[in-house]
């Protein structure tokens, strides 16, 4: 298991919905980041990589595609809330089996010029109702 | 010599980041565990990292933190700002700008009744020396955290002596980091690392360029440079790497020409061994210069091992704590 602060699949998993399957995951760092210097860099399920473009990332009752993350400076992401990669309808995985999933996230501490931080991180999920 | 009784104690929830991060503890609940084991009385919190409104505090949130204050007998000690100039990547915000985001957290400080609000490096000199005036009018002192690679007299530090100098304001001191002053790499930074799959040549490598003098970008990129050649896997680099920006290994008798304007203390520390001594850091020299020069504040024990280790970050403080307590006795 990857250190608490490098942590981006957060242990609520992959659900699913009517409107599409949901990722869970984690800010890695100790404290919160405006979403503006959050990548979301690479997602891949069993091997085969999910286009970025088609994603939603949601929080609380926001939601943003992965390229209007970068507009949102004003935006904090509270460091022990779960958010979700959205994935549209129609991306469908077997609740029967077990799915690898590979994760990684960026980040650009706004306190720290230059710091470019990489998480990857790959766990054996199944999806929860 | 005084007859000061020296720092007191405390401890910083950074601490706590990985009892926090998994949701073992929430906020109230690290500060109860706190009281309930006797870590404090001091508290340091980040506000970015606790305070779910940051850097705004509502007033319902004011009045909660009081009434727990009170209640288990803790006290506001310190509460860390950030200086987020780089909201996004690569793009500054203005002086103006990033002047009032520093003080909508010094605002947020008095209202919480912290009496420190401790900036870092990202707040430059020139900013700081406009937000002077600002504290004095809140009551607040500001302490830089003279963090590792620096040290008293290092030239960045040197930068913020002169400014304040020229400003003249009470409200501006330091927050040693004893981060700066360590005599080795901690051994249980070197297990963690080798659990990891560190391959002993990385380590040796990392044992002969960490003590050579140069800023840690040099050092770090001449590590990363002799680990390419040999083939070693980036995150076993990224692994080790942190300890250049963590630790350095300065003369920790150069923290007496900082005590007359301490205005709190991190008490760094990576783990307390068998005989009560921590691994790196020479505790024994350190704080006697503190308590000899008169210093009585606060020192809240921060725990970093966290950044490479699961062990119990509840333990270690104690542990520190005691070994703190030893050394301001004899």
């Amino acid at each position: 298991m990857p250190l608490p602060a490098e942590t981006v699949i957060a242990a609520e998993g992959l659900s699913v919905a009517p409107d599409g399957i949901r990722l869970a995951v984690r800010l890695p760092w100790y404290r919160s980041l405006p979403l503006s210097t959050v990548v979301i860099e690479a997602l891949s399920i069993d091997g085969t990589d999910v286009p970025l473009d088609v994603l939603r990332f949601e929080l609380d009752d926001g939601s943003w595609t992965l390229a209007e993350l970068a507009d949102a400076t004003d935006r904090l992401w509270f460091v022990l809330d779960s958010a979700h990669l959205k994935m549209p309808a129609g991306v469908d995985l077997d609740p029967a089996r077990d799915h690898v999933v590979d994760l990684t996230i960026t980040i650009f501490p706004p306190y720290i010029p230059g710091l470019r931080r990489a998480n990857r991180q790959a766990e054996t999920l199944r999806l929860a109702a | 010599m005084t007859t000061a009784r020296g720092p007191q104690t405390g401890a910083t929830l950074y601490a706590f980041t990985n009892e926090y991060l998994t949701r073992q503890y929430d906020f109230e609940g690290l500060l109860r565990e706190i009281a309930r084991r006797g870590l404090g009385p001091g508290v340091e919190v980040i506000g970015f990292q606790s305070i779910r409104t940051f850097p705004e505090v509502s007033d319902a949130f004011v009045e909660r933190f009081k009434e727990l204050m009170a209640e288990l007998q803790l006290r506001p000690t310190s509460l860390a700002i950030n200086s987020d100039r780089f909201l996004k990547p690569g793009q500054p915000i203005s002086d103006a700008e990033l002047i009032d985001y520093h003080k909508r957290q010094m605002v947020s400080a008095a209202k919480l009744g912290f009496p420190v609000v401790r900036y870092q490096f990202a707040s430059p000199p020139a900013i700081v020396a406009e937000l002077a005036p600002f504290a004095e009018d809140l009551g607040l002192k500001m302490g830089l955290e003279v963090h590792a690679p620096a040290h008293a007299n290092h030239p960045m530090v040197v930068a913020y002596r002169e400014m304040y100098a020229k400003v003249n304001s009470p409200a501006l001191g330091w927050i040693p980091d004893f981060g700066g002053t360590a005599f080795r790499i901690p051994p249980s930074f070197l297990a963690s690392a080798r659990a990891r799959g560190v391959p002993e040549g990385l380590i040796d490598l990392l044992l002969d360029i960490w003590p050579e003098p140069g800023a840690p970008p040099e050092r770090v990129g001449k590590l990363h440079q002799f680990a390419a050649k040999a083939g070693y896997k980036p995150e076993h680099v990224q692994i080790v790497s942190l300890a250049f920006f963590i630790l350095s290994n300065h003369d920790p008798k150069s923290w007496a020409e900082l005590v007359p304007e301490t205005v709190h203390i991190h008490g760094k520390f990576y783990g307390v061994d068998e005989d009560g001594r921590e691994e790196a850091i020479d505790y024994d020299t350190v704080l006697r210069i503190f308590r000899d020069g008169g210093y009585a504040g606060s020192i809240c024990s921060e725990w970093e091992g966290h950044a490479y280790s699961n062990a119990d970050a509840f333990m270690q403080v104690e542990q520190h704590q005691a070994m703190c307590r030893r050394i301001l006795a004899s």
